[in-house]
This record gives C-alpha cells, sequence and structure tokens, in this order.
C-alpha cells in the first residue's frame, strides 16, 4: 500500500511539478531515483517490481510507448538491488553516487532505445550534455529522495533489520574472546 | 534455501521481462484506435483531475524551484541581491506568478486580435498540467478535452508563435505533442522571400529546429520568419492554417553535395516556460477537424 502510493505520488509530483522547474538546462526525474532507492532498501525483486509499475505508469501518463520505461526501470531496480545485496548501502556517497549513475544508465538506455525504435528527426550533440546534466541533477537529489524513500519504507522492510542483528552478534563475539 | 529463492528472484524478472516485452510488442503492433491507446487514454482521464489539483496545489512550490533555477544560473547576481530577495521572496513569487499569468493571457489576446491569427478559426484557451520529463517526447498535457470542442491534430499556439498539435484527446484533458517532439513536421514558409520546406526539431535542443528541403539557391537571410504554409488539395489539408510564426531563421547550412540547404530557427515561443495555451478550433464547431483527423499524417 505504501508503495503503490509511493509510486503514484511520484509519477504525479513528477508531471505536476518536478518537470516544469529546469535547473541545470535539464528537469530531474524522480522515476528512476525511487526505483533506485527501492531496489537499494528492499532488494532486487522489490526493485524489479516497482521499476515495473512506475514504468508502466509513467508510460500510461505520458501516452509513451507502453512497456518501454517499465522495461528499462526493472533493469534499473534489479541492479540496484543486487548491489544493496552484495555492497555497502550504508556508506553516505552511495545514494548520490547511484542515482547519477542509475539516471545516466537509464537515460542512455532511454535514447539508444529510441534510436532503436526509429527516429526521424536530427538529434542535437546538446542530447548528450542534457544526459549528462540530468545524471548530475538526480545524483544530488538522490541524496534528499533516499533518506525519504527509507522512512516511509522502513515498517516494511524486513531486511531493515538485518544489520541491528549482525551488529549484535558482533559485539557478542567481542566481549566472548 | 538459498537456491530456491534465487530461483524465485529469477522467475520473477523474467516474468516481468517477459510482460514488458509483451506490451512493447502489443503496443507498436496495434494501431492508435486499440486497446492499450484507449486504456492509455482513459488512464490520462483518470490522472487528469490529480494532475490538475497537484499542479494548481504546487503552483507555489513550482514557481519557487522556478525561481532557484533562474538564480542558480545567475550566480552572481544573486550574491549582491540574496539578502532582499530573501525578504521579498513570499511577495515576489506571487506577484511575478500573477504577472506571468497576466502576461501570458495578454499576449494571448493580443495574438487573437492581430492579422497573424487564422481566419475561419476560434480558440479554447487551456492550462498547461503537466509536462514530459524526456527530451524524446516533448508533450505537454492541458486541462482541456474533448467536452471543450478539441479534436486530435488542432493546433495549439501561444501568443508568440505555434507550439505543436493535440496528440492525444479525453474528455477532459489532452495531450499536445510539441514541435519540437522527433515525431514533429510542420510544413512552413520563408517570409516575404516564399521558400518553403518542412521544419523538423533536432531532439535534445528545444531552441534549435531545422527547416528541412529548402531548394537550394533560394535566399534565406539570417532573421527573417518562418511561418506556416497552410497548404489545401481538393482532398487533404494542412495541420496547420497558413500564416502562424514558428520562428526566426539563425543560421543556414548549405553543403556541395546536398540537393537542399538546411536552416536553423529559433522558436518564436518559449517551449519550455509555457503556463496558458490557446488551441485553434475551426469555426462552426468540429466540422472541419475531420478534414483535421483524416489528413493527420500529413504535416
Amino acid at each position: 500500500m505504501r508503495l503503490s502510493a509511493l509510486v503514484v505520488l511520484t509519477v504525479v509530483l513528477q508531471l505536476a511539478v518536478v518537470s516544469e522547474i529546469p535547473l541545470l538546462g535539464t528537469n530531474a526525474d524522480l522515476a528512476p531515483l525511487l526505483v533506485l532507492s527501492v531496489g537499494l532498501l528492499g532488494g532486487p525483486v522489490a526493485g524489479a517490481a516497482i521499476g515495473f509499475s512506475t514504468g508502466l505508469l509513467v508510460d500510461m501518463s505520458l501516452v509513451q510507448t507502453l512497456g518501454l520505461s517499465s522495461l528499462l526501470l526493472i533493469a534499473i531496480g534489479y541492479l540496484a538491488g543486487r548491489y544493496g545485496e552484495v555492497g555497502d548501502r550504508t556508506h553516505a556517497l552511495i545514494p548520490p553516487i547511484a542515482g547519477a549513475v542509475g539516471t545516466f544508465l537509464y537515460t542512455v538506455a532511454f535514447s539508444i532505445s529510441q534510436f532503436l525504435l526509429g527516429v526521424d528527426s536530427a538529434v542535437s550533440p546538446l542530447l548528450i550534455r542534457d544526459i549528462f546534466a540530468q545524471a548530475a541533477l538526480n545524483g544530488l537529489l538522490a541524496i534528499a529522495v533516499y533518506p525519504v524513500v527509507r522512512r516511509v519504507l522502513r515498517p516494511c522492510l524486513v531486511e531493515y533489520f538485518v544489520p541491528r542483528r549482525r551488529s549484535a552478534t558482533t559485539a557478542l563475539r567481542t566481549t566472548s574472546s | 534455501m538459498y537456491k530456491k529463492s534465487v530461483r524465485r528472484r529469477r522467475a520473477v524478472l523474467a516474468l516481468l521481462v517477459a510482460l514488458s516485452i509483451a506490451l512493447l510488442t502489443a503496443y507498436f503492433r496495434e494501431s492508435a484506435s486499440g486497446g492499450l491507446h484507449a486504456v492509455q487514454r482513459g488512464f490520462m482521464e483518470a490522472l487528469a483531475p490529480l494532475q490538475e489539483g497537484a499542479t494548481r496545489a504546487l503552483k507555489p512550490a513550482r514557481d519557487f524551484g522556478g525561481w532557484v533555477g533562474d538564480v542558480f544560473d545567475a550566480k552572481s547576481e544573486n550574491k549582491k541581491l540574496r539578502r532582499e530577495v530573501e525578504r521579498l521572496r513570499s511577495q515576489l513569487v506571487a506577484t511575478q506568478t500573477a504577472a506571468r499569468d497576466r502576461g501570458e493571457l495578454k499576449t494571448l489576446a493580443d495574438f487573437n486580435q492581430s492579422s497573424l491569427f487564422p481566419d475561419g478559426y476560434d480558440h479554447v484557451t487551456a492550462r498547461v498540467i503537466g509536462r514530459s520529463p524526456t527530451v524524446w517526447y516533448s508533450t505537454i498535457t492541458v486541462d482541456k478535452g474533448s467536452s471543450s470542442g478539441l479534436h486530435l491534430n488542432q493546433p495549439v499556439v501561444t501568443g508568440d508563435g505555434l507550439i505543436g498539435r493535440v496528440s492525444t484527446l479525453s474528455p477532459h484533458a489532452a495531450q499536445i505533442t510539441l514541435i519540437t517532439d522527433h515525431t514533429s513536421a510542420v510544413s512552413a514558409q520563408v517570409v516575404p522571400d516564399g521558400a518553403t520546406g518542412l521544419v523538423k526539431p533536432r531532439v535534445g535542443d528545444p531552441s534549435d529546429l531545422l527547416l528541412d528541403f529548402v531548394e537550394k539557391g533560394r535566399s534565406v537571410p539570417k532573421g527573417t520568419t518562418v511561418v506556416t504554409s497552410g497548404w489545401r488539395s481538393s482532398r487533404l489539408e494542412s495541420l496547420f492554417p497558413r500564416g502562424i510564426p514558428i520562428g526566426e531563421v539563425t543560421r543556414v547550412d548549405s553543403k556541395e553535395r546536398e540537393l537542399y540547404q538546411r536552416v536553423h530557427l529559433k522558436p518564436f515561443a518559449d517551449l519550455r516556460q509555457m503556463d496558458v495555451v490557446e488551441i485553434l478550433i475551426p469555426s462552426g464547431g468540429g466540422g472541419s477537424s475531420s478534414a483535421a483527423e483524416r489528413a493527420q499524417t500529413i504535416p
């Protein structure tokens, strides 16, 4: 329920507010940030599922090619989830780096998909600047988005308690030695 | 146990990917009147009130964000004025919002009364309630739909000039495909010289349009105006009426080996900052819209 509300809220906010605010010559994109955050916090399955539903909602509301954003966001969510499992997701720099890298991959993949699906128009080199600017902007925005998503999802996340148990075990071992 | 969990995870992933690909394939194969397109239109209609509410409620936040963006671009000036701006911020946001709306409406009113407003057309004024975040899909959503008399492919303008056409309709909302969208093409003419061509976008740069297929040897001086050419034949007619301003010539690319020259334009309308737009509807209701719908592939 929380996740659904978060997805809908993100898409509405994106369309009504964030897309209207140009920064660094481009707009931030909340969709990959939400999917990355859920992937990092909830694991690959949650990341992929939220990627699918967010992508579907984005494609539906913007009347875009249905399924394309879903496909790309599934990959982003899954990869973020895998990283969350094997890497150190508690480091303070992870959200901005993941935000920038994930957005970069998403926008590059989106552009490549558009080429593959057929583009009749000329493409300006400024598109490359836009991709980098959006990645940088999303990297900065991830610093704010990640804690918000963590706060909203905290009660739903079983994994959230895992580090606490581990640290307790570590403490016991230290005492006994 | 671990293997089972990995297997389950892979199964979920495969299912979601397969579902996406199935949607993608089905969407591509069906026509614009197909089931998935209808679901999209229905969804847009359902989302429109929510979007409109959010747009209105969060307008101060958006204006504040826009203000932040402007300030970000003008760092040096910002440092000098920061103290004063902070004191005046709330007052300024309210005043600027009202002034901006008034300015846009006044420009539109001037356009309606000018000789540039096409004969045989009325207009419906609409507010922008959503905008596509990607440069690939240059679209906006407005708060008027078929219940206000809108039809597919009707031209959309601001007080400065042409911005696009109605591409998707629901009863109370419509999606406008801007002239910077990669699917857009508008037949146009340079005035007063008369050279004609097709205005197409350059994806990624909304301030640069291309007037393509202009005969080599035709003089297209920098600074001249490009307007819609608005042609009509016995069976088909252009979607855009004649004489709507599109942009101003900025430079011309002419290579020896190419048959045509490419003219670069700067659009008159600010396609990234619009709050109010006008949809041009043929006088006497949607009568001629069927002609427009028939000619929907003709730019």
